[in-house]
């Protein structure tokens, strides 16, 4: 499979070469919810890279660009090496990630070029992601919106406002793509408060949905492909299955490794260890 | 002028601003008013009505800001204020967004609907975050007056209006810009009031003349205050006194002291509002009632002036 260009294969190097990237800017920072991040490479890749999103990084308030809202504010630790491999900011600032010096902390803000928001209060990225696609249908602009959700932003009761608002609006520009891991900080999500059957209580909301491996780029890229002009009046929301801290074995599902690196010269060692041979 | 509330005044001024200004949006939380209606059927594509759902009217209005719309969101005061207090604070603080809150209900004006409806907290909470002005209207003029203000911001603003109809003291030429008015001059005291309290501050002041007290009437209408113009207006004047149907702890009042401590401009400061140690107002009876039980009539306000005179007299001897 060829997407703009690259092929599965280029992609998925693409996710390594950012895991690994990602990793050494929150090892050398102690900081980062670097998890978090790695259970939405493969969607901020397939994104950025596989031909979804259409963006400017020479001009990046270019009227006609889709969208990209990080609601899922902690998952900001992703977007700076992908900002800057497309080429928004010099690849040399991530390494001021969290530094007197830098641009950038743990959860993102308004001002890196490519940014659109200033994240990490849960839950409030989405709602201005429907203001901007009901702004767009009332300028006749044609752009696409796309917010990343995590699934436990999903218990806050504004990311419900704003699904009943998007869809009351008919706002089919909008996109939302929930990283579905099941873990919120200390907890899977079913046993803390269940979000099952979540594909059907968005679709009970009257959106499209539908229910992917999140760290597949066929299916991916299978279903944001043709997002664009497909016919439905509806927005659509994607439920992408993940695993929080894919690409590290001994990461995934432990709800301790929310929110920091490994610090340990061991567990630095493993973890970067595991990525060389993704 | 006629009679008109700050309500009418204010979106009847939007009404004619959007007619000619199709980036105009409204955010309405399931509001009301005489030129909302207009505004439904004959601008439907800038009307866009969110549900008793505040919070994503920040949002949606934040997102419109984004896309170079100028962007309104309408609920009563407390909610707009208080219920979607952290999108506030992230979305239109922390970015800078210039979407301008208008709440209606300033103080107790939704006197009988008790302490959920009241807005006497929401100067104390708003006036804190960085790039945001409040404006709070004292009459009808005033309010129209923040409609046109409010299309040219660059920084986000809480329009603040009373939910009753006031008498008028503002002539319409007035320049608001300033933030602070002195509407009596006198020497023994400044009355600092702000809102409906202005009015009450005016008759005030006119009894106090009649007892040989020269009062002054200072109207503060946004904040953070005109620090350098209001310590030019308050510099002379023996004492000060701060009138506001709003809590104390961070009011009007606390607004005050902090530009009076901040500028080295010690004086007596007594503060007037409504005290809450013994919780939020669950009295009824209507506004006057409410405000006699708090202190905030006239004869009340009258007598903590002249004690608070003579106060300060015999302490100076």
């Amino acid at each position: 499979m060829t997407v703009n260009g690259k092929n599965i294969r280029e992609l998925q190097q693409k996710a390594s070469e950012i895991r690994k990237v990602l990793l050494d800017m929150c090892c050398e920072a102690r900081t980062g919810h670097v998890t978090s991040a790695f259970s939405s490479v493969e969607i901020l890749v397939a994104l950025y890279h596989g031909g979804i999103l259409r963006y400017d990084p020479k001009n990046p308030s270019w009227e006609g660009r889709d969208r990209f809202i990080m609601s899922k504010g902690q998952a900001s630790v992703l977007l700076y090496p992908i900002l800057a491999d497309v080429g928004y900011f010099p690849k040399e600032d991530i390494g001021g990630f969290c530094k007197a010096e830098g641009k950038f902390g743990v959860h993102l803000q308004h001002s890196v070029p490519g940014a659109e928001i200033t994240s990490g209060s849960l839950g409030m990225g989405f709602g201005i992601a429907t203001g901007i696609a009901l702004a767009a249908k009332l300028n006749s602009e044609l752009h696409m919106v796309y917010a990343l959700l995590g699934d436990a932003e999903c218990y806050e009761g504004s990311i419900w406002e704003a699904a009943m608002f998007a869809n009351h609006n008919k706002l089919n520009n909008l996109v939302a793509i929930v990283d579905r891991n099941y873990l919120g900080v200390t907890n899977f999500t079913e046993n803390m408060l269940q979000l099952e059957p979540l594909e059907e209580k968005w679709k009970s909301f009257g959106w499209n949905a539908v229910s992917i491996d999140g760290h597949s780029f066929e299916e991916i890229l299978g279903v944001l492909k043709g997002v664009r002009s497909r016919q439905s009046s509806r927005p659509l929301v994607v439920i992408a299955k993940s695993v929080k801290g894919k690409g590290v074995s001994f990461m995934c599902d432990k709800p301790l490794w929310h929110g920091v690196p490994p610090t340990s010269e061991e567990d630095v060692h493993s973890a970067k260890a595991e990525l060389q041979y993704l | 002028m006629e009679k008109i509330s700050q309500r009418d005044a204010f979106w009847d001024r939007i009404y004619e601003i959007a007619k000619q200004d199709k980036d105009v949006v409204l955010v309405i939380a399931d509001m009301g008013a005489p030129a909302l209606d207009k505004f439904k059927i004959e601008l439907s594509a800038q009307y866009i009505d969110v549900g008793i759902a505040e919070q994503q009217g920040v949002a949606v209005a934040s997102g419109l800001v984004l896309s170079g719309k100028k962007a309104f969101v309408y609920a009563i005061a407390p909610f707009i204020a208080l219920r979607c207090y952290e999108h506030t604070r992230v979305n239109l603080a922390s970015m800078n967004l210039p979407v301008t809150l208008v709440g209606v209900g300033a103080g107790v004006s939704y006197d009988d609907s008790g302490p959920t409806h009241h807005a006497v907290d929401d100067l104390s909470v708003l006036r804190i975050l960085p790039n945001l002005k409040i404006y709070n209207a004292t009459d009808s003029v005033m309010a129209k007056a923040f409609a046109d203000m409010s299309c040219k911001l660059d920084h986000p603003n809480y329009v603040r209006l009373d939910r009753k109809v006031l008498p008028t003291i503002y002539d319409k030429n007035t320049d608001f810009s300033t933030g602070i008015t002195e509407l009596a001059s006198g020497s023994d005291v400044c009355i600092v009031a702000t809102g409906n309290m202005v009015h009450r501050a005016l008759h005030v002041s006119e009894d106090l003349k009649k007892n040989g007290i020269k009062a002054g009437v200072v109207d503060v209408y946004m904040f953070p205050i005109n620090e350098d113009l209001f310590v030019n207006k308050v510099k002379d004047a023996a004492q000060i006194v701060t009138l506001e149907e709003h809590t104390l702890p961070g009011g009007l009042g606390s607004a005050v002291c902090e530009v009076l401590c901040d500028n080295q401009l010690l004086k007596p400061v007594k503060r007037i509002g409504m005290n809450f140690k013994t919780g939020y107002c669950y009295k009824y009876g209507g506004r006057d009632n409410i405000q006699s039980l708090y202190g905030l009539d006239k004869k009340s306000i009258v007598q903590a002036i002249m004690s608070q005179l003579k106060e300060s007299y015999v302490c100076k001897k």
